[in-house]
């Protein structure tokens, strides 16, 4: 848990050459208000005046039992030790990591060392990957892996050096191997200050507000489109496509713009998840409903969408809008007012029909044969707490080594209150949270680590539930 | 027990003086037989107060760069030894502030310094090596690296000195710089404290557990269950006690008979927050307890390790040290808002 009197630390990892440095002295030289100590293991790396620079010497040690969890710097504890008398000279800390460093060792000081605990808190862990040289490195290195598995950010810099296809691609294999992480993309670390500091990632008060639903989703919708419309009829129609059925919610009054956006898809993987209703050709299409247009019957098909007042309408749908030949057109049915001279000033009519004024397709998910994955599991209904706590004991006995990263929210059977939780390796760190109140009650588990059995887990934690 | 009054110091403890210094004062040292108490800070400044009235005799506020690391005093009292994050280590007059001898060490953090008990020698380690001095700043020796950074340094007689880090303690011969023993265990020792007569050493590890060894017959024991990590112990003048911190109560572990192997050590409870400092006087076994809160006590420690509150004072902030003056009639506590506060202590 986080006092606000602690100061916040940021570990800033990736490979020698990823850009460590020049995002470095990026935020070093921004204004920002903040007054930054950096601990560095490279040595004179950085030149900058201003700033308290700290050299460390990488020291790893076990705390004891040679348990990997137990494992932590112990430079930093004593560096760290140091700085706490210097408080008043600096409010914020960020500490990079060599390019070889395994980041575990690192993130565990902040919560085995008491001394370090009281006084710190670990914001978050940003990892740099040089986007021309991620793929091989991949391959070749433990420690380029686990810095992605570890990672609250990735910054994937150096995008104008990669062709767009290959770089979603990338995107895709690092989404894979960690869900949790947000993913940026920059030149010259050109990314914004806050998307590195103060995410407060490990604040388990702050993940379910900044992020509702915190999974970085594997999307369940392939594509969005947004339309301005005016009041009344139209026509939502398909042609034959790979599927017989295709799910689709739609939101009213969504603001085209790119943050609204992603509150929208946070909102429809909810809706995603309850379950559908099935939705006949030439049937009106409710809002804000996860439904499941049928569309077993050969042929174009359409089916109807009624608008009251104006508004800016997004269509969630399962698949893109080219696999189906999707459009969205004003009714020309007979019975319905002709809109068709003040249908829309907004969006510009062709004769296929409207065009979106915002577009969108999600990054799909892709198979990839690295060993560090994303386990997600998300189930609805209450857990029985003892059964719960065997579960995870036992997992975390077994798979702790080979667990990066667990972040999640559970609804425990008779507790009115989220139980939220984290964790690095074995170390365990959860409890009550805001209140369900009418929410409807759920479960959203992830886990990134090394060689994990996702079905077998998912089945273990669904014995789980009452 | 003691109650701690507001502002107001209780029983054996009675007002001295109260100074400030502007940055955290990170070490203290009595000078000149308890005529002078010498604190250096965080910015990298030392100041020297007059022992009885608290009024600054000198100053020096550029004595390193960066923040002073740590402070020895002569055993004779008369010259003050600083090293720190600049890699200095500065020789000073006690009685003026001259600076009689400077040396570069390392080009990072000078982290322990420690004078030996004749004054003859002066011990300093930066990162992974320790150096021997001479009393004039002259380098004698420097250690091969240790496998980790030095936590701590302990002068076991004038002719052995001895280093704490992860995994062991290592012995130097004073002379040639040739390693005479090495203490295994495998955890990451934070601290060290030697017997009088150098038999028993002691070390406080990360985790959570005091290990000592008796260097006449190689026998060695740990205590474990501590709340946090013991990084503060104190020998008693007799070396009948060891003084240990790891949390809010201290604990005091008796060497009387065969102790303290299947003894149960004694307990003193008062502070509400983890000790962070401790001494025990130079002549009696009373000890002086500091902790993160800013409450200083004093107890009186008896042959089994139990003991009783003196006295106790309230001081501005976190207890960053305890210094008993060498007649042990005074004690001063330095914390971590910047304040010096200087005791009488009432004779019993």
């Amino acid at each position: 848990m986080n006092s606000p009197s602690k100061v916040p630390v940021t570990i800033l990892t990736g490979f020698l050459g990823s850009g460590k440095t020049t995002l470095l002295n990026r935020i070093l030289s921004e204004e920002h208000g903040k007054r930054i100590a950096v601990i560095e293991n490279e040595y004179g790396e950085v030149g900058i005046d201003q700033a308290l620079v700290i050299n460390a010497d990488e020291e790893i040690f076990e705390m004891s039992n040679g348990c990997i969890c137990c494992t932590v710097r112990g430079d930093l504890i004593r560096v760290l030790g140091n700085l706490m008398k210097r408080r008043d000279k600096f409010d914020y800390i960020l500490l990079e990591t060599t390019g070889l460093a395994d980041p575990g060792p690192v993130a565990q000081t902040f919560f085995m060392d008491d001394e370090i605990a009281s006084e710190f808190s670990l914001d978050g862990i940003v990892t740099l990957v040089d986007a021309h040289h991620i793929h091989q490195q991949l391959g070749r290195s433990q420690e380029s892996t686990e810095q992605i598995a570890f990672a609250d950010v990735i910054l994937l810099n150096k995008t104008d050096l990669v062709k767009a296809q290959d770089l979603d691609a990338l995107e895709a294999r690092l989404r894979e191997m960690n869900r949790l992480a947000r993913v940026h993309r920059c030149e010259r670390a050109n990314v914004a200050i806050p998307t590195v500091l103060n995410l407060e990632a490990f604040n388990l008060d702050q993940v379910l507000v900044n992020h509702p639903t915190f999974l970085e989703p594997e999307y369940p919708f392939e594509w969005t489109g947004v339309f301005a419309l005016t009041p009344g009829s139209y026509e939502l129609s398909l042609d034959d496509g790979p599927d017989p059925t295709m799910s689709l919610v739609i939101v009213e009054d969504l603001e085209p713009n790119e943050e609204a956006l992603q509150q929208g898809a946070e909102w429809c993987v909810r809706r995603y998840a309850e379950p559908a209703s099935r939705i006949s050709p030439e049937n009106a299409i409710p809002m804000g409903q996860h439904v499941e247009l049928q569309l077993q019957l050969s042929g174009r098909k359409s089916f109807a969408i009624e608008i009251e007042k104006q508004t800016t309408l997004a269509l969630f749908a399962q698949h893109t809008a080219e696999e189906f030949n999707l459009s969205l057109a004003v009714s020309n049915n007979a019975d319905a007012p002709l809109q068709t001279s003040n249908a829309s000033t907004a969006n510009p009519v062709t004769l296929a029909g409207l065009l979106p004024v915002l577009e969108r397709t999600w990054v799909a998910q892709h198979e990839h044969d690295d060993e560090v994955s994303s386990v997600a599991i998300e189930a609805d209904g209450d857990v029985n707490a003892n059964k719960l706590n065997a579960w995870l004991a036992k997992l975390l006995r077994e798979k702790g080594v080979d667990i990066f990263r667990m972040k999640g929210f559970i609804s425990i059977a008779g507790e009115s209150q989220r139980f939220v939780f984290q964790g690095v390796h074995m170390l365990f760190d959860g409890h009550p949270e805001r209140p369900w109140g009418n929410d409807p009650r759920h479960n959203q588990l992830v886990f990134i680590g090394r060689n994990l059995e996702g079905d077998t887990m998912k089945r273990e934690f669904e014995a789980c539930l009452n | 027990m003691p109650k701690l009054i507001k502002n107001k110091p209780y029983g054996v403890l009675q007002n001295g003086f109260f100074a400030a210094v502007d940055d955290y004062p990170i070490a203290g040292g009595w000078g000149l037989k308890g005529k002078l108490f010498a604190v250096g800070d965080a910015s990298g400044s030392v100041h020297a107060f007059d022992g009885t009235s608290g009024q600054e005799i000198w100053k020096n506020t550029e004595a390193h760069v960066g923040g002073i690391m740590s402070l020895s005093v002569s055993p004779n009292g008369t010259q003050l030894a600083s090293v720190g994050q600049d890699g200095q280590l500065t020789i000073w007059n006690f009685a003026d502030g001259q600076l009689q001898h400077q040396t570069e060490i390392a080009s990072g953090w000078v982290e322990h310094v420690a004078w030996s008990k004749s004054g003859n020698y002066l011990a300093v380690s930066s990162g992974r090596v320790v150096t021997n001095l001479s009393s004039s700043g002259e380098k004698i020796w420097s250690s091969e690296k240790h496998p980790s950074t030095v936590s701590a340094l302990g002068w076991v007689t004038d002719q052995e000195l001895s280093t704490a880090c992860y995994g062991r303690v290592t012995f130097f011969n004073t002379s040639s710089g040739q390693e005479n023993e090495r203490l295994e265990w495998q955890g990451s020792l934070v601290s060290l404290a030697l017997s009088p007569d150098g038999n028993i050493i002691a070390c406080g590890s990360q985790d959570k557990s005091v290990h000592f060894w008796r260097r006449s017959n190689g026998q060695d024991s740990m205590m474990s269950g501590y709340p946090w990590k013991p990084s503060e112990l104190a020998f008693s003048h007799d070396g009948l006690l060891l003084a240990t911190g790891g949390g809010e109560d201290v604990t005091i572990w008796s060497f009387e008979g065969n102790g303290p192997e299947g003894t149960t050590p004694g307990v003193l409870e008062f502070h509400q927050a983890p000790v962070s400092s401790l001494a025990f006087s130079p002549h009696q076994r009373h000890l002086a307890s500091g902790c993160r809160e800013g409450g200083v006590v004093v107890w009186s420690v008896g042959k089994k390790g139990t003991g009783r509150g003196l006295g106790g004072a309230p001081v501005s902030g976190s207890v960053e040290n305890v210094y008993w003056r060498p007649d042990g009639r005074s004690l001063a506590a330095i914390d971590a808002e910047g304040g010096i506060t200087v005791w009488r202590v009432k004779k019993i």
